[in-house]
């Protein structure tokens, strides 16, 4: 890892992406293939042949929009991986198909689209009937989207 | 008509394979008996008349002659041969009568096959005979026939052996289906290796011509032409498509093993052939490797642009060397686990018959210079030719790490370079450091070699430092090369002796200071392979230092550990850089530290590690807490835990071990607080990453338990000195710990989790030991945890695997014990056992079930019978009611008077206890299966 890569700023001055070795990559882990920050939902390596050398496999989902994107490489290739935060807001309300978020400054933010699938079905769900809980907001370099739900700490 | 006569062979194959028992034999082993697949021919006396007369035996030849060419019919009277060479037992009256019939079967065989061409479908019936003649006649025997028939067997035997072995190769260049060969051609292997085993029976040198050829023809058909015949088919050499291999597939060091050992094995035998072969076969192809690299280079220069030429003529030299090389790592050394591998007498042997012959200077110097051509050091020949094998695979390391310094890495092979390290670490193991009280004589030029406080053996160990060094700076990328490097690296330190040695290289304090700065190319390597680096720094560091050294050494290494961490995690805006990918790579990496140095435990390190591995656990639950939402690194975490409990507790004494039950209690807290009602987005991401989590608790949990049952403790004798006063007020019981970390998962087990195999074993393995360990606490527990844990102990009996339902059966017995000594009659487990009497019951007397549980549902169920007289009689009454049929009510009725005959009435008392169960097992055998419900 060089120190001359010049980092893309984000907002707490953290580096938005790191290169890493294919080779280190897990599942589960993250990385960002043509600009798209993707979660790893399989890997696999391989060789060509007895005496060649080994190759990764790498099938990710676009975490915004759950696009599959999938690869095959050496595994000394580098890959960009991406900082991904994640944080826990109140759910407030729900508006137009958008979340309310009580963020810890007291702020509320209004910019999360609901969830598509069983995840949002359950938010309302749940939010409908009263239920206090939390939302898991995971934040990579372009944008956040909500990953997970909790039940409020009582 | 020739179906009738396929009908005949296949009835008398049956009959051959009858599985004769004794009458009174137990139903268990019955059972054992019935599922073994291959039987044995053991028939009575009676059988005497039938099987002895010659005429029998004689018969099954000549209907094998006649019908050979049809493959269905073949193949039954090959088995019925293959039956026929596996008689012994009371049939023979005598030793005279088994040699008579050996010897008349061996020239009926030899008739049969000599001068036939064999057809594909007699080669596993052919090799079956053989096996079976091998394996059941005992060498007194085999070596009583007259001795022209026996040498006519054995050469009958080498030649079947070599040509299986050709066909075999064929058949993996046609990439067949069906490897018929390849199946003959392990069974003749493994005949050999029983028959040369005991080789005291048989004069000296009696196989070495055999083993000389079947050894040849091995290396033959594993070396590329003009030396051998790999993938060579009757229409010249076959292109080989170079096939995408899986990281799942066996490495061939695994998936022949056992080829290679008979091979090594016959290797040995022929020692003052094939050693000298081997050397020669290695040295040749080190020339040839070093000259094509070269080329390349000079090519890559000239041109750099230049794409990569043919790879033919490398990869067929690569492919050659890791054969040789793992033929070479067979013969010299065992793969034993545990124990001090020894050097195999042959070996030893063979160097001491020509010490006398040998110069020893010259033979240093062949294995001191790896970097030379061997044949250009004056007087080459007059080494010994064990040290000339080991520098030959040296001279290939050497090559390698040489490319790799002229960054030529993308030409080499991964495989060649796992092949070489496997072989150092074997070599190793047995060779490095001879312990010669071991033996009885020891070869000089060992000893002087590698002998402990020789030139030699500093020598090497310096210089397989090196090569793990050269290996890990440019194999990040290959996992397997980088773990199979720093296995060598282990092996070197895992021995007292050899790691005093290790810590005198500087080249070792550099990668310690290295690996501690976590800069590249260390930093780089995966996970696995970091975790065993920082075990094998740990290990190293207990090796013979002056104090001051010592104190030098952990600075270097354990030192820079702690700082980092506290560094890292004491920054004041922590918690909101936590998620930046390098903070996280930094508090990843400290962890995977943590779990090596935890697993370089051992009783005399403990004391150290311990106290060193308890300050960073409590700073792991502080992490917890801010990686809450990061499930990979509470993974990791939960880890670190579960290493220290695996590998630490049963050394702790009782205030050491109370230390660690508190933070593992803190740590569940935790874990709990974070996690209940949590709901993530993917859900079989999730599902798996909750599953990671349940798993590594259940296991630090059974870990904790493990306490009770294995405790290496002298009340903190390891740490004497260190922390007086005894633990007066016992906080925490491993008890304690435990059942809150059941109250935890109990609600986030699902029937869904438990269709993950090893999660459900951890859980029904976890519930029995608490159920065996604690049964006092399982009346206090809260109602809907109590309900739950019932209710998983009656899902493990009916519908989970065997393995499940014997753990629940075994967790039975102490619940009702619980229930005896409470004398309660109106408790919620007095009630629960009640409803587990009716299950057994159903279980021994209704359903079919596998005979292995009979013990521990006897024992669960004599348990309940005495705690639940009454409702036991009520279930035999009804029963009993149900059945029409006055045959079966009185047969039963019968057998439940004698069931319960020899314990009325039924009480807690392991005599008792005893009686039922050998009268369990006769009612078994006599009405079991009556009412299956099939």
């Amino acid at each position: 890892m060089s120190d001359d890569l010049g980092f893309e700023t984000g907002d707490a001055g953290a580096s938005a992406t790191l290169p890493m070795q294919r080779s280190a990559l897990r599942k589960n882990g993250f990385v960002v293939p043509k600009g798209r920050p993707c979660k790893i939902v399989e890997r696999s390596a391989s060789k060509t042949g007895q005496h060649g050398h080994a190759k990764v496999h790498l099938v990710g989902l676009d975490i915004y929009t759950g696009k599959k994107y999938e690869d095959i490489c050496l595994s000394t290739h580098n890959m960009d991986v991406p900082s991904i935060k994640r944080n826990d807001f109140q759910l407030i309300g729900i508006q137009d198909g958008y979340l309310s978020l009580l963020q810890d400054s007291g702020e509320v933010r209004e910019d999360l689209r609901l969830p598509e699938g069983d995840l949002g079905k359950e938010v309302e769900q749940k939010y409908g009937g009263g239920e206090e809980i939390l939302i898991t907001v995971l934040s990579a370099t372009t944008g956040d989207a909500a990953a997970a739900i909790k039940a409020m700490a009582k | 008509m020739s179906s009738v006569f396929q009908r005949y062979l296949a009835l008398a194959n049956q009959v051959l394979s009858w599985n004769f028992l004794p009458p009174n034999l137990g139903r268990h082993y019955i059972a054992m008996f019935e599922s073994s697949q291959n039987v044995l021919l053991k028939p009575t006396e009676s059988w005497r008349e039938a099987l002895l007369d010659s005429r029998v035996m004689e018969l099954f030849f000549t209907v094998h002659r006649k019908i050979r060419e049809d493959s269905d019919m073949a193949q039954d009277s090959l088995q019925c041969l293959a039956q026929l060479a596996s008689l012994h037992g009371p049939i023979f009256p005598d030793e005279g009568s088994q040699v008579d019939y050996l010897a008349h079967f061996i020239e009926g065989l030899l008739n049969t096959i000599n001068g036939i061409e064999i057809e594909d479908s007699e080669a596993v019936g052919i090799s079956s005979i053989i096996s079976n003649l091998i394996t059941v006649f005992p060498r007194n025997v085999l070596t009583a026939i007259p001795s022209e028939l026996f040498s006519s067997f054995v050469s009958c035997l080498t030649h079947l052996t070599c040509s299986f072995g050709r066909s075999a190769a064929l058949e993996e260049v046609l990439d067949k289906d069906d490897m018929v060969y390849m199946e003959a051609y392990d069974r003749l292997l493994e005949s050999w290796l029983t028959l040369v085993q005991d080789d005291k029976h048989f004069h000296k040198g009696f196989f070495t011509q055999h083993a000389v050829q079947v050894f040849n023809s091995y290396i033959q058909c594993h070396l590329a032409a003009p030396d051998g015949t790999r993938n060579l088919t009757a229409n010249g050499v076959a292109s080989r498509e170079e096939e995408e291999i899986s990281e799942l597939q066996e490495d061939d060091r695994d998936q022949f093993s056992d080829q290679l050992a008979s091979v090594g094995m016959l290797g040995r035998i022929a020692a003052e052939h094939c050693i000298p072969l081997l050397t020669s076969l290695l040295e040749e192809r080190v020339t040839r490797l070093h000259g094509q690299l070269q080329r390349r280079q000079q090519q890559l220069l000239a041109s750099p642009a230049s794409g990569s030429a043919d790879s033919k003529v490398l990869d067929d030299l690569y492919e050659d060397i890791h054969w040789l090389i793992l033929v070479t790592g067979y013969l010299l050394a065992d793969d034993t686990q545990g124990e001090t591998p020894l050097i195999p007498p042959e070996i030893m042997e063979y160097s001491i018959k020509h010490s006398s012959e040998v110069d020893i200077n010259t033979t240093l110097q062949i294995l001191g210079s790896p970097g030379e051509k061997a044949s250009s050091i004056p007087g080459y020949n007059r080494t010994d030719s064990v040290i000339r094998l080991l520098s030959a695979v040296l001279r290939v390391s050497e090559v390698e790490s040489r490319a790799i310094r002229a960054d030529l890495t993308h030409l080499l092979s991964p495989q060649m370079g796992k092949d070489i390290v496997w072989f150092l670490k074997r070599w190793a193991k047995t060779y490095l450091l001879v312990d010669e009280k071991l033996y009885d004589q020891i070869s000089v030029p060992f000893s002087t070699a590698f002998g402990a406080d020789t030139e030699g053996s500093q020598w090497i160990v310096g210089y397989l430092l090196q090569k793990v060094l050269s290996n890990l700076s440019v194999c990040s990328s290959e996992q397997d090369l980088a773990n199979d490097t720093v296995q060598l690296l282990v092996t070197l330190v895992e021995r007292r002796e050899r790691a005093n040695l290790v810590i005198q290289c500087e080249s070792w304090w550099n990668l310690a200071k290295q690996f501690a700065s976590r800069s590249p190319p260390l930093n780089f390597l995966s996970s696995p392979v970091q975790r065993t680096l920082m075990k094998a720094l740990v290990l190293g560091g207990f090796a013979h230092m002056d104090a001051e050294t010592k104190q030098q050494y952990w600075t270097e290494v354990l030192q820079p550990l702690q700082q980092r961490f506290l560094r890292v995690i004491n920054q004041e805006n922590f918690p909101q850089m936590c998620q930046q990918e390098e903070v996280k790579q930094e508090i990843t990496a400290t962890l995977e530290a943590l779990c090596g140095i935890a697993e370089a435990t051992q009783v005399d390190n403990v004391a150290i590690l311990f106290n060193f591995l308890m300050d960073f656990l409590t700073n792991c639950i502080g992490l917890m807490e801010v990686y809450k939402n990061t499930p990979e690194t509470v993974n990791l975490i939960i880890e670190v835990f579960v290493e220290v409990a695996h590998k630490q507790i049963c050394y702790l004494g009782e205030s050491k071990a109370m230390n660690l039950y508190e933070a593992c209690l803190t740590l569940l807290r935790v874990y709990s607080r974070n996690n209940v009602g949590r709901q993530r987005a993917d859900a079989p991401a999730e599902e798996e990453e909750q599953y990671q989590d349940l798993l590594l608790i259940m296991e630090l949990l059974t870990n904790l338990l493990s306490k009770e049952f294995i405790d290496f403790s002298d009340t903190d004798e390891v740490f004497r000195g260190q922390e007086p006063g005894p633990a007066a007020n016992r906080s925490v019981s491993a008890a304690d710990v435990v059942l809150y970390g059941v109250n935890l998962i109990l609600p986030l087990m699902s029937q869904d989790l438990l269709k993950f195999p090893t999660l459900c074993n951890q859980y029904y393995k976890l519930i029995t030991f608490i159920c065996e360990i604690f049964p006092e606490k399982i009346p206090q527990l809260p109602e809907d945890l109590f309900k739950s844990l019932m209710y998983s102990l009656e899902l493990g009996m009916t519908s989970m695997s065997s393995e499940v339902c014997q753990l629940c059966l075994e967790a039975l017995t102490p619940l009702a014990e619980q229930c005896a000594k409470a004398q309660e009659t109106d408790s919620p487990l007095f009630l629960a056992t009640r409803h587990f009497l009716k299950l057994v019951f159903d279980m021994l007397v209704l359903q079919k079930h596998n005979t292995e549980m009979t013990t521990a549902a006897g024992e669960a169920f004599y348990t309940l019978v005495c705690l639940h007289q009454a409702e036991y009689s009520e279930l035999v009454e009804t029963l009993l009611s149900s059945q029409q049929d006055p045959v079966i009510y009185q047969r039963l009725a019968d057998a439940f008077n004698k069931l319960t005959a020899s314990s009325t009435p039924p009480v807690l008392d392991r005599k008792q206890k005893m009686a039922f169960l050998k009268s369990l097992e006769e009612f078994m055998a006599n009405v079991g299966g009556l009412l299956c419900v099939k």
